[in-house]
């Protein structure tokens, strides 16, 4: 029964915070946006301040009255020097790195404020997240970078980061939760597979090239690592994968291809859509880290070869959103 | 054991400060050792911090604990009363000091100072140390900002600065909430500190009030509606001493009083004793501020009545207090001066009361007193010619020679020298042993005006002890034989008589008073005074004053007048705080570098030198060095200096250096035309 409660209770509480603070691009927190409310540690030295009230009563001491009175007015004001830390501060929801699906995409926020107050230890983060500090000073403009966990691809939005504050004396937080409408371009989970030897072709009927087939003799193209065997060259060496502890595994190219690699949807039969993705998706990185000229098709999408990172990109956004309902409120 | 939080380092600077703050005001009353070990956990926080030395084992810190308990009980005997209370808090704050793991055991040693810096106001309230406490609670808040606004290696002095400005903006703000808000007095009663004080005691025997005489510490200060009286009508009585065991003169067991109470409270019905009182004339309205004594005596003139409900008057017409008094205290006092006590008649039990000598003391004096009555039955010849026996023999000094068990004897017919006490009590006992009752008044004589305020300051050496004889007719009458021998004693303050003296506040080494001779020195002291008068009289006695005060500004005091007041005032206190706030703008570096680099500019410009629109500095210095030579060297250094502050990562001091640099270039008009 109580749970209920409190899940109606949570349920309401999102729906008024969901209207008061609506998604947005750029915000400048002023008192209509922020919470304020003792911590703990506020509480706990109220419960100080009462104890010396006591004392003070007791012993009719008109000084520890004073100093009673100093703490109680020290309280006070430090709401005023709470609130202010954080109000009139300006936070853009700024660039956004894709991720993949079951790692993080990077939001970026522009902090800047119009005056040039002293802002300390102003605390952001996202659920799941520790968080970020920042102090800002004067007219700067500082960006905070999230990295938030994503799991589906497609478009994904941060949900509501907390912006929090309890400097300066830790009694009293002033806190307000934003919802930027900047969205993370997710790309499916990649899962690595086996290169179907035929399939990767344009044609399924088309024979595969014969110099498909990578060898260590070459100089032009990386194609793929293989484990060392004694008296190849050491400068083939892949020294990375080396202080990975992967073993010894040495760099194979392969001369120009004068035929096109197809990253092909049906090259993955009696799969599901979402495991076909997942491995066209680690294809396109591993073609696109030995820089390979290669095309992607899915049902009603074809884009021709190409190499380099817009490319890419431009593959990994099909693969992201194919089949993948617009949400509302578009992209940023 | 690695610590799970570690402490920002400003934080731990000023928590430390803190620490030793703490230890500082309660260095005077915390058993040594506490203190100590304060130090020594202090000073192992710091190597816990530089990861020098280990947390101690749980084994070391139970131990720790252990022998901290059993050293109190040890040094205390118990463990009730404020001090063993203090050193117990003590002991545990300097203990947590030794387990800094969170946040949280950071912020419960603050708060801990907090407490323990405001308990010392209960031991002692002056203005002197209420400034110390109050700048002792800076650190502590510098170390709660420094805890929760630290920036990587920020520099203590920045908490400071905000903790600073934090405390004064919450001065207004207090001084509201202590004027508007009410005083419910004590709840529950309360251990008081054992404040050693120095005073008149409830009993006398020879020499105690010479150790007085050298004090020169303040007993009470008196304010009058009116002017002063003259000095010699200001007898302040205290105790009255009708029982004397061949040494030691007390006061009578008020159970020995048959007729009513003996004690006679403003809020009661009046005792039968109150028809023996004979008030004519107006009152002499005055204040009385009174320092701790530790008592419940009051002092006040003959024959007073207060109309402070904690305040009684007595069956032998003196003011008492329901509590003892453990820190300054103020009551209004009015005082009869023209006024006969008892004048009807002494009931036989009183009489006995007030004739009663010990068996086996002093024989001659009592042979003496006998056959002197029986030589002038007149008892006012009788006793004006024992006080022309102390005019014409006895001298009166501040260094008497000791007496022994015939104490009366021996002063007045071998040693004849003493001090007021001795006086009182040979007169007294002399009357007694002529059939004529008497009794010893213990108080203070006389006082110090303050020049420019109307106010009386009464000392420790203004102690004095008279005698009050009862005469059919005339009822109790005040006899002083001490003005007999030295009449100048009761005619001038006592400082005046006694200020050539070695013996002048021997026990006071440091006072003021012993420059009284130097005038603007002596105008300081008495300046000092009135400001530690004022303070006892507005901050420390302010219940007193609070009622009038509220009654005045709110025309009946009710709590929903008060919170009104509380909100209005408070609201007039945070507004020019909340506006400074607001309004506040964090001085900016990279601005004033270019306000400076605009003066620059104008100083050229002034010379005809103008600096061309989107020219940039170094370009313009190039140009004025071809323009004016004589310049290139101060240019070229400004100009690299503005640079390096402009563009500099590191923040150097290279704008103070501009700045300075910029102060010394005054580039004339004519250095320019000698150049080109």
């Amino acid at each position: 029964m109580i749970i209920r409660w409190r899940q109606v209770f949570n349920g309401l509480y999102q729906r008024w915070i969901e209207r008061r603070l609506p998604p947005i691009k750029k915000i400048r927190l002023d008192n209509r946006k922020l919470f304020i409310f003792p911590t703990r540690a506020g509480f706990s030295f109220i419960g100080l301040l009462i104890l010396l009230w006591l004392i003070a009563t007791n012993f009719e001491n008109n000084v520890v009255f004073a100093l009673t009175f100093l703490l109680a007015s020290l309280f006070i004001i430090t709401v005023f020097h709470t609130f202010l830390n954080v109000s009139g501060l300006q936070i853009e929801g700024g660039r956004v790195t894709p991720g993949f699906a079951g790692q993080t995409a990077e939001f970026e926020y522009l902090l800047s404020q119009t005056g040039r107050r002293q802002r300390f230890s102003i605390e952001f983060s996202h659920p799941g997240l520790e968080a970020t500090v920042v102090s800002l000073s004067g007219s700067e403009i500082k960006s905070i970078y999230l990295s938030i966990p994503v799991n589906r691809r497609g478009w994904f939005q941060a949900r509501r980061i907390t912006v929090r504050s309890v400097y300066p004396l830790g009694l009293l937080k002033v806190w307000t939760y934003l919802q930027f409408n900047t969205e993370a371009l997710v790309y499916p989970r990649p899962i690595e597979a086996e290169l179907p030897r035929q399939g990767a072709t344009g044609q399924g009927d088309k024979p595969p090239p014969d110099n498909y087939m990578p060898h260590n003799s070459g100089s032009e193209d990386f194609v793929g690592l293989e484990k060392y065997r004694l008296g190849e060259s050491l400068r083939h060496i892949a020294w990375k994968q080396f202080a990975r502890e992967q073993g010894l595994q040495t760099k194979h190219y392969a001369d120009a291809i004068d035929d096109e690699l197809w990253l092909d949807w049906e090259l993955l039969p009696g799969m599901d859509g979402e495991a076909r993705l997942s491995r066209l998706c680690a294809w396109t990185q591993s073609f696109s880290e030995a820089q390979l000229p290669y095309g992607l098709r899915l049902p009603g999408v074809e884009l021709a070869p190409g190499t380099g990172r817009v490319h890419r990109d431009t593959v990994l956004r099909e693969l992201a959103l194919f089949e993948q309902p617009q949400i509302v409120g578009g992209r940023a | 054991m690695r610590p799970l939080w570690q402490i920002p380092r400003d934080c731990l600077f000023w928590l430390l400060v803190s620490v030793f703050v703490s230890i500082g005001l309660h260095l005077e009353h915390l058993p040594p050792w506490v203190a100590l070990s304060g130090i020594v956990a202090a000073l192992w926080q710091i190597q816990l911090y530089r990861e020098r030395w280990h947390q101690p084992g749980r084994l070391l810190k139970w131990s720790l604990a252990g022998a901290c308990g059993a050293g109190l009980l040890l040094h205390y005997g118990r463990m009730t009363g404020l001090e063993p209370m203090v050193a117990l808090l003590f002991t545990g704050y300097i203990l947590k000091l030794l387990e800094i793991h969170h946040r949280r055991d950071a912020l419960v040693l603050l708060y801990l100072s907090y407490l323990i810096i405001i308990l010392q106001s209960l031991f002692s309230s002056t203005i002197v140390a209420s400034v110390l406490v109050l700048v002792a609670l800076l650190p502590v808040t510098a170390a709660l900002v420094a805890m929760h606004g630290a920036t990587d290696n920020s520099r203590p002095t920045t908490a400071l600065r905000t903790g600073l400005a934090m405390i004064l903006q919450a001065i207004p703000l207090m001084l509201v909430m202590f004027i508007v808000m009410p005083r419910i007095g004590s709840l529950w009663a309360v251990p008081q500190p054992n404040s050693a004080t120095t005073g008149v005691s409830d009993s006398m025997s020879p020499g105690d009030m010479t150790q007085l005489g050298r004090n020169g510490a303040i007993a009470f200060r008196v304010e009058f509606d009116g002017p002063i009286p003259e000095q010699n009508k200001l007898y302040w009585r205290g105790l009255v001493f009708s029982s004397f065991d061949g040494r030691r003169w007390q006061q009578q067991a008020p159970q020995s009083y048959r007729d009513g109470r003996f004690l006679q409270w403003s809020n009661q019905a009046l005792e039968a004793w109150d028809k023996d009182i004979i008030r004519r004339g107006q009152p002499l309205s005055y204040r009385v501020t009174l320092e701790a004594t530790n008592s419940h005596w009051l002092f006040a003139l003959s024959t007073p009545l207060s109309p402070s409900s904690s305040v009684a008057l007595s069956r032998d017409f003196r003011l008492v207090n329901n509590e003892p008094v453990v820190s300054k205290l103020l009551y209004p006092v009015r005082s009869w001066l023209d006024n006969q006590l008892q004048a009807e008649s002494l009931p036989g039990w009183r009489h006995q009361i007030e004739l009663a000598l010990p068996a086996g003391y002093n024989p001659k004096t009592r042979a003496i007193a006998k056959q002197w009555r029986a030589e002038t039955p007149d008892t006012a010849a009788f006793i004006n010619r024992l006080l022309g026996l102390y005019n014409q023999e006895f001298i009166y000094t501040l260094r008497p020679p000791a007496l022994g068990r015939h104490t009366v004897d021996e002063f007045l017919w071998g040693t004849k020298k003493g001090f007021c006490e001795f006086y009182a009590s040979s007169f007294v006992f002399f009357m007694r042993a002529a059939g004529i009752p008497a009794r010893v008044v213990v108080g203070y004589q006389g006082g110090e005006r303050h020049p420019s305020e109307n106010y009386l300051i009464v000392r420790q050496y203004d102690a004095h002890a008279w005698a009050e004889v009862w005469i059919e007719g005339r009822g109790w009458l005040r006899v002083d034989p001490t003005a007999a021998v030295a009449p100048e004693r009761i005619e001038l303050s006592f400082a005046d008589l006694f200020a050539e003296q070695d013996e002048f506040l021997s026990e006071s080494p440091f006072s003021l008073e012993h420059l009284r001779h130097i005038n603007w020195l002596n105008n300081l002291r008495l300046k000092l005074d009135s400001l530690d008068y004022a303070w006892a009289k507005w901050v420390l006695g302010y219940d007193n004053i609070q009622n009038d005060l509220l009654l005045d500004l709110l025309g009946a005091i009710k709590p929903q007048r008060i919170a009104l007041l509380l909100l209005f005032a408070g609201g007039i206190a945070l507004l020019p705080v909340f506006i400074m706030l607001y309004l506040s703008r964090e001085k900016n570096t990279r601005d004033e570098l270019d306000r400076l680099f605009l003066q620059y500019c104008a100083r050229l410009d002034n010379i005809g030198l103008p600096r061309e629109p989107g020219e940039g500095p170094r370009d313009f210095a190039q140009r004025i060095g071809q323009q004016a030579p004589s310049l290139t060297a101060q240019v070229d250094a400004l100009t690299q200096l503005y640079e390096s502050a402009r563009y500099s990562e590191v923040q150097g001091d290279d704008l103070k250096r501009f700045k300075a640099a910029l102060k010394a270039f005054k580039p004339s008009r004519k250095a320019f035309l000698h150049g080109a």
